[in-house]
């Protein structure tokens, strides 16, 4: 006869090593995110017993992204829909969510939004006129990432409450790796002691902002190499802002990078990582990123 | 300084969204699909093309908006069993979509 206590310990031992087991793909909650930030903050909280869905192609901007008729279906389907908000894709504005398990991860922040102002453009009567806009790269600033994560662990936490506990634990330590990212960009800052920065593409506004960092932008698209009366236009802004450092969003050809040093200008590649990078994490690739600039505002010294 | 500088820049840049857009939203109501439209600033389009497409991104149908802003058509199960999408241009060279998935045309006709 097996002694009872041992049919309790090994009935104990069972329970436990399968808890521990990550769920079957079929039997794991699914959340969804418009942009790879909060993809990787969900895959961080969820720790594998979450099915994150980030539809977006690779090549594509998150935030220009149109999806199709299967990809809303899917998303509907989520547990829990994450949206950065801040303006940030029109998407959920052109299909129907579920309300209860729709998480805006920047709204408790409104008031720190950052806003801007769209191109001049004209029709009908009303003449030439510009629109006012909101800045969507929130997560730059690493502190408002931190809230947006803690958003999206209260709400992965009520919408999963069999998994409330692990996703409460996993989130110290996410929080703990975006505290040293802010902590390590505010000090870069106050070290730098740098002219006005330029970026290739408005996105760094939550960055200057939250690092003390004058950053301006000009308007060129990541894929192709800039024309020549763009780069006259940065020659101009150059002179005008007295920037002696150039962000760039993705890799430049080397030929740029030649033609931004024989401007006499550093520059540096500072993905801000909207849509999944080909490798690494967000927390790695972000602290690489703050590696570069570093040494960008090192050299620019 | 640097902080009044860095929000200099950014209020003086381009980036996002225009404040107003065209909205479209759509939804089926006895075997009808209704679809409205308005811009942002709260005026309604009176003139339009209204494209339907069905999953394979094929049109299906095309219409004209009302005056109203608004355009009214049978619900073909067929053509919507995959789901459809609503694409809306107006004159004044603004355009939106809505999608009607699966789902959301089963609830709306009451299935």
């Amino acid at each position: 006869m097996i002694p009872n206590c041992f049919t309790r310990r090994t009935a104990l031992i069972l329970l436990s090593s399968t808890a521990a087991l990550p769920l079957a793909a079929q039997d794991r909650p699914v959340v969804a995110a418009d942009n790879y930030p909060l993809a990787y903050f969900a895959e961080r909280l969820g720790g594998g017993n979450v099915e994150v869905l980030f539809l977006v192609p690779a090549k594509t901007d998150p935030s220009l992204w149109r999806p199709g008729i299967s990809d809303i279906a899917a998303i509907q389907g989520a547990d829990v829909i994450a949206l950065n908000g801040a303006d940030f894709s029109t998407w959920p504005t052109k299909a129907s969510l579920p309300r209860s398990r729709t998480v805006d991860t920047s709204a408790g922040f409104a008031d720190r939004l950052i806003t801007t102002e769209t191109l001049t453009h004209s029709h009908g009567e009303s003449g030439e006129h510009s629109h006012l806009a909101t800045a969507s790269y929130t997560w730059l600033d690493f502190s408002l990432a931190m809230e947006q994560a803690k958003v999206l662990a209260t709400a992965m936490a009520r919408q999963i409450p069999e998994q409330a506990s692990a996703i409460t634990a996993r989130r110290d330590d996410l929080l703990s790796d975006l505290a040293a990212l802010d902590a390590r960009a505010a000090t870069l800052a106050v070290d730098a002691g740098v002219s006005p920065i330029i970026a290739s593409h408005p996105r760094y506004q939550y960055f200057g902002a939250a690092y003390d960092l004058a950053i301006s932008a000009v308007e060129w698209d990541a894929r192709e190499a800039p024309s020549e009366a763009q780069w006259a236009a940065l020659d101009t802004m150059i002179a005008e802002t007295g920037a002696n450092l150039f962000i760039w969003e993705a890799e430049p050809s080397p030929a740029a990078r030649e033609r931004m040093s024989a401007l006499g200008v550093i520059d540096v590649v500072f993905p801000p990582l909207a849509n999944t990078p080909a490798d690494g994490t967000f927390v790695e690739l972000m602290d690489a990123s703050l590696d570069r600039l570093e040494e960008a505002f090192q050299q620019a010294r | 300084m640097p902080r009044l500088l860095a929000i200099l820049a950014v209020v003086a840049l381009a980036t996002t969204a225009q404040a107003h857009q065209l909205n479209v939203f759509a939804f089926v109501e006895d075997e009808t699909v209704v679809v409205e439209t308005r811009f942002s600033n709260g005026n309604h389009p009176v003139s339009g093309t209204v494209r339907i497409l069905n999953e394979k991104q094929e049109t299906v149908l095309t219409l004209s908006l009302e005056t109203d802003g608004t355009v009214r058509f049978p619900l073909d199960r067929d053509a919507a069993a995959s789901g459809l999408t609503i694409e809306v241009k107006t004159g004044e060279g603004h355009d939106d979509y809505w999608i009607l998935t699966p789902e959301d045309i089963a609830r709306g006709s009451g299935d």
